[in-house]
C-alpha cells in the first residue's frame, strides 16, 4: 500500500505500464530526474518474502535473484511500514544476502506514533548496516532525501542468517555448481523448487542435491522463516518499541460492524448495489456527451472529405470504431474508481474475509471477489486482478469464469435486443424490460459460479489451497493512488481493447464494402432489373442491402447460416455474430450496416435507435417467414451474448496471463459452446 | 501446563500462544505473516458458517485472516 504511494510520489506522472520480458506480466515503471541524471524506477508487487507462493511474488524473486533479468535493479529500495517493520527487515536482509544492493525506507512515519510505535533509528541503522530513510508518502516528507540516496550501493552483507550445520554438506555441493553466487543465493536455489530462470540441467543438479540429502523445500523455507523471525524478534527488542495501537482500536471498532456475521453482509450487498447504481447514473451524462460530440465529429469529417471509399473508411470504419471504444470509458473509469476506493480504504480485504466461505465451494477464493466484481466493467483488467490469488488452480478458475460476468460491452446489445423483443409492460409493478436486464446480470453471476464448480471438479490441484491475508487498518484513501489506478485500468482498456476493436472495425468495413463478384459492383443494375418500379430513395436502400448480401461479409453470414439456423437466426444476424467475435460492442454498429442505415447508429441516441429498432422489427426471417426478432430468437440471441466468448482482448489477456494457449482455447470453446447449447434450447422451446 | 489444542477452538476475544504449526499442511507464508511459535494471538472475528477467522498478532498489532481449515493445523496453548 504505502510502497505504491511512495512510487507515485517520486515518479509523479512520469510512469507507464509495460511488460516484464518473457513472462509478459504487467510492470509499473516510472522515472525521476535527480542528482543530475534520470533514474528508472520499477514498482514491484508487494511481498514480504523471497519464497514466492503467488505469481506476483515470483516476479519479485526473479527480478531480484536473476542478474540476467532485464529488470534486475542496480538498487533495491525496501519500503517498510512502522507497523510491520519486522517483515520488511526479513526481506531487506534476504536481499542484501543475495548480493543485491538495497536501502531501507520506513514509510508512513507520521502514523508511527498513533500506532504506538517508537523506532530508534540509530540503532536500526547499525543493525541493518545501512542508512535508514524515513518518508511519509502522504505529505511528501523525506522524499527528496530518499531520491538523493539513489546512488548508494550498500552491497553484499552476509548478515543474520546462517545455514543450519546439518545442511552444510548439501550447500557445499550446490556451491560447486554455482561458484559465482553468494552463499545465500545458492542456499535459496536448494530451498526453492521450480526457479524459472535456471536451466534444466541446473534444476536437475539441485533436485539431485535435495534428493540425496532428503531435503524438502517447504520444510527448509519454514525453518528459515522461523529462524529469521526469532532472531529479529530478539534483536529488535531494544530498537522498536511497541505500545498500545490506537489505530487498531478504531479499526477493531469499525470491523465489529463491517465484519458482523449479518450486518457485514447486508452492508456489503448494499455497497455493491450502490456501486452499480453509481456506475450507471454517473456515467450516463458523460456517455451522452461523448456520443453527441462523436456523432458531430463523424458528420463533420464526412462533410469536409470528398465523398468516396476513403471518407467512408474514415468515418464508418475508423471513427465509428474509436467512438465505440470511448463510449465505455466513463463506466469503466467510475467502476474502477469505486473499486480502488474500496481497496485503498482497506475494505476490500474485508470483502475477501466475508466472501471466502461462499466462494470456496465453487473452487474459488475470497480473493476472486475482486476479479469477479471488476468483470462487470471489463474482463481485461479483471483477469489481471486475479494475479494475487496464490493458489494456481483457484487463480485459473477465477480467470476462466470472470468473462461470464456481464461486462460493459454487453449492455448496449442487451438494451437493443430487449427493447426489440420484450414487451414494454409492467410485471408485479416492475418494468418487464428492466427486470429482464437485471436477470441477465444475475445470469452472468450464476454462469460464473456454476462453471467454476464444474471446472473445480475437472482441474487437478497441484497445491493445497490456502488463504492468509492481512486485514489492514482502515485509512482515508490516498487520492493519488486512486487516480493513478483508475487511469491505468481505463487507459489499459482503451488502448489494448481499442487496438483490436479499431482493427476489427476496419476489417469489417472492408468486408462489408467489397464483394467477390459483379453482383456487388453492379448492384444497381441487378436491383433495377428485378424491381423497375422503385422510387429513387427505395432504390438506394435496396441497392445497399443487395450490396451487403453480395459483399464478402454477406457471403460469410450466409456461410454460417446453417450453423445459426437452429438458434433462430438468419444470415444477417449471422453477420452480427461473426463481427461480434472480435468484440461484442461491434454488434450494434454491424446491425446498423446490415439493415442499411448507412450511418453509425448510437444505441443511446433515441431517434436513431428508434429507426434501427423499427427496421429490425419489420425484418422478416426468410427461412421461417416470421419476424427475425421475435421472442424466441431474441431470447436466444440474448442468451448467446450472455455466455459466448466474444472478445479478442479477453482472449489476448488470457493467453498473456495463463501463458498457455490450452486454457485460452478451453475457455473460448467452453463459453461459446455453452452459449450455443443454451441459445439452441431456448429457441427450440420458445418458437 | 495445559495441553495444546487447535486454534479454531478459540472463541472471539480469547487469547492464546502459538505452540506449533503442522508444517506439512501449511506453507512457510504462515510464518512469514507472523504466525510463529511463541506468538500470542487474539481471535477478533469469525465469519459465519465456518468462514475465515480474523486474529490479531499481539506483538505486532497486525490483523491476519486465515481459513478455519488452516486454523485446524495451528496448535495453541492458553
Amino acid at each position: 500500500m504505502g510502497k505504491t504511494s511512495l512510487f507515485n510520489r517520486i515518479t509523479k506522472l512520469h510512469q507507464h505500464v509495460g511488460n516484464y520480458p518473457g513472462i509478459t506480466v504487467e510492470k509499473r515503471e516510472g522515472s525521476v530526474k535527480a542528482n543530475g541524471k534520470t533514474y528508472r524506477i520499477i514498482d514491484l508487487p508487494g511481498t514480504y518474502t523471497l519464497f514466492p507462493t503467488s505469481m506476483d511474488e515470483e516476479i519479485v524473486y526473479n527480478v531480484l535473484a536473476d542478474k540476467q533479468n532485464p529488470a534486475h535493479p542496480d538498487l533495491v529500495v525496501v519500503v517498510a511500514e512502522p507497523n510491520n517493520i519486522k517483515r520488511s527487515i526479513v526481506l531487506y536482509q534476504q536481499a542484501r544476502e543475495l548480493g543485491v544492493p538495497a536501502i531501507f525506507v520506513v514509510n508512513m512515519i507520521d502514523e508511527a506514533n498513533a500506532k504506538g510505535i517508537d523506532i530508534d533509528y540509530q540503532k536500526l541503522e547499525a543493525y541493518l548496516h545501512t542508512k535508514v530513510y524515513t518518508t511519509d508518502a502522504r505529505n511528501g516528507k523525506g522524499i527528496a532525501q530518499l531520491v538523493q540516496a539513489f546512488d548508494e550501493r550498500p552491497g553484499y552483507f552476509p548478515g543474520q542468517f546462517e545455514v543450519d550445520s546439518v545442511h552444510k554438506a548439501a550447500l557445499a555441493e550446490a556451491k560447486k555448481a554455482f561458484p559465482l553466487h553468494t552463499e545465500y543465493q545458492t542456499w535459496q536455489f536448494i530451498a526453492q523448487e521450480n526457479i524459472s530462470f535456471l536451466t534444466k540441467e541446473q534444476q536437475q543438479i539441485l533436485a539431485g542435491i535435495r534428493e540425496r540429502h532428503q531435503l524438502s523445500s517447504n520444510v527448509l523455507q519454514q525453518a528459515e522463516a522461523i529462524k529469521r523471525n526469532k532472531k529479529i524478534e530478539e534483536d529488535l527488542r531494544t530498537i522498536v518499541l511497541q505500545k498500545d495501537n490506537h489505530h487498531l482500536h478504531r479499526t477493531n471498532k469499525i470491523d465489529k460492524v463491517l465484519l458482523h456475521p449479518i450486518l457485514g453482509y447486508v452492508i456489503f450487498f448494499f455497497l455493491l448495489f450502490l456501486v452499480f447504481q453509481l456506475v450507471f447514473i454517473l456515467s450516463e451524462p458523460i456517455m451522452d456527451w461523448i456520443d453527441e460530440n462523436f456523432s458531430a465529429l463523424i458528420d463533420y469529417t464526412a462533410s469536409v472529405l470528398p465523398e468516396g471509399p476513403l471518407s467512408n473508411l474514415l468515418t464508418q470504419g475508423v471513427l465509428a470504431g474509436i467512438g465505440g471504444i470511448i463510449i465505455f470509458v466513463p463506466q469503466i473509469a467510475i467502476l474502477f474508481l469505486l473499486i480502488s476506493l474500496m481497496e485503498e480504504t482497506g475494505y476490500m480485504s474485508r470483502v475477501v474475509f466475508l466472501m471466502d466461505r461462499w466462494l470456496r465451494p465453487y473452487g474459488l477464493n475470497g480473493k476472486s471477489v475482486i476479479p469477479l466484481m471488476s468483470g462487470v466493467g471489463c474482463a481485461v483488467p479483471a483477469i489481471m486482478a486475479a494475479r494475487n490469488i496464490e493458489n494456481t488452480k483457484e487463480r485459473l478458475v477465477t480467470m476462466l469464469v470472470t468473462p461470464f460476468m456481464t461486462c460493459a460491452a454487453r449492455l448496449p446489445i442487451y438494451v437493443v435486443l430487449i427493447s426489440l423483443v420484450i414487451p414494454n409492460e409492467t410485471f408485479l409493478g416492475f418494468g418487464l424490460q428492466g427486470l429482464v436486464l437485471n436477470l441477465l446480470y444475475i445470469l452472468g453471476v450464476v454462469a460464473a459460479l456454476l462453471s467454476a464448480a464444474v471446472l473445480n471438479k475437472i482441474i487437478k490441484n497441484q497445491h493445497k489451497s490456502f488463504l492468509i491475508f492481512e486485514l489492514p487498518s482502515y485509512k482515508t484513501p490516498d487520492w493519488r493512488n486512486v487516480g493513478m489506478n483508475m487511469w491505468e485500468k481505463t487507459s489499459g482498456f482503451l488502448f489494448q481493447a481499442g487496438k483490436i476493436i479499431l482493427a476489427m472495425a476496419i476489417i469489417l468495413w472492408v468486408l462489408g464494402n467489397f464483394g467477390p463478384n459483379d453482383k456487388f459492383s453492379n448492384a444497381e443494375d441487378y436491383v433495377q432489373q428485378a424491381n423497375p418500379a422503385l422510387s429513387e430513395e427505395e432504390l438506394d436502400e435496396e441497392v445497399a442491402s443487395f450490396r451487403l448480401e453480395h459483399s464478402f461479409l454477406g457471403y460469410m453470414g450466409m456461410g454460417i447460416e446453417p450453423l445459426v439456423k437452429p438458434l433462430g437466426y438468419d444470415w444477417k444476424m449471422g453477420i452480427g455474430l461473426i463481427s461480434s467475435f472480435a468484440a461484442r460492442e461491434v454488434f450494434v454498429g454491424t446491425m446498423a450496416t446490415v439493415y442499411s442505415l448507412g450511418e453509425d447508429v448510437d444505441p443511446d441516441d433515441d431517434e436513431e435507435r428508434e429507426t434501427l429498432l423499427s427496421r429490425m422489427r419489420s425484418e422478416i426471417n426468410r427461412n421461417t417467414g416470421r419476424p427475425s426478432y421475435n421472442l424466441a430468437s431474441g431470447i436466444s440471441l440474448l442468451l448467446f451474448y450472455a455466455f459466448a466468448m466474444q472478445c479478442m482482448s479477453t482472449i489476448a489477456i488470457m493467453k498473456r496471463e495463463t501463458g498457455s494457449w490450452k486454457w485460452t482455447l478451453i475457455q473460448t470453446v467452453m463459453m461459446t459452446g455453452i452459449a450455443y447449447i443454451v441459445a439452441f434450447i431456448a429457441y427450440q422451446l420458445l418458437k | 501446563m495445559q495441553k495444546s489444542f487447535s486454534l479454531d477452538l478459540l472463541e472471539i476475544g480469547e487469547q492464546a500462544t502459538i505452540r506449533q504449526l503442522d508444517s506439512s499442511e501449511l506453507p512457510s507464508k504462515f510464518y512469514e505473516m507472523g504466525l510463529l511459535p511463541g506468538t500470542v494471538v487474539e481471535i477478533k472475528h469469525k465469519a459465519p458458517f465456518h468462514g475465515p477467522i480474523g486474529l490479531q498478532i499481539s506483538n505486532s498489532n497486525i490483523l491476519i485472516a486465515i481459513r478455519k481449515s488452516e486454523a485446524l493445523h495451528i496448535f495453541v496453548e492458553k
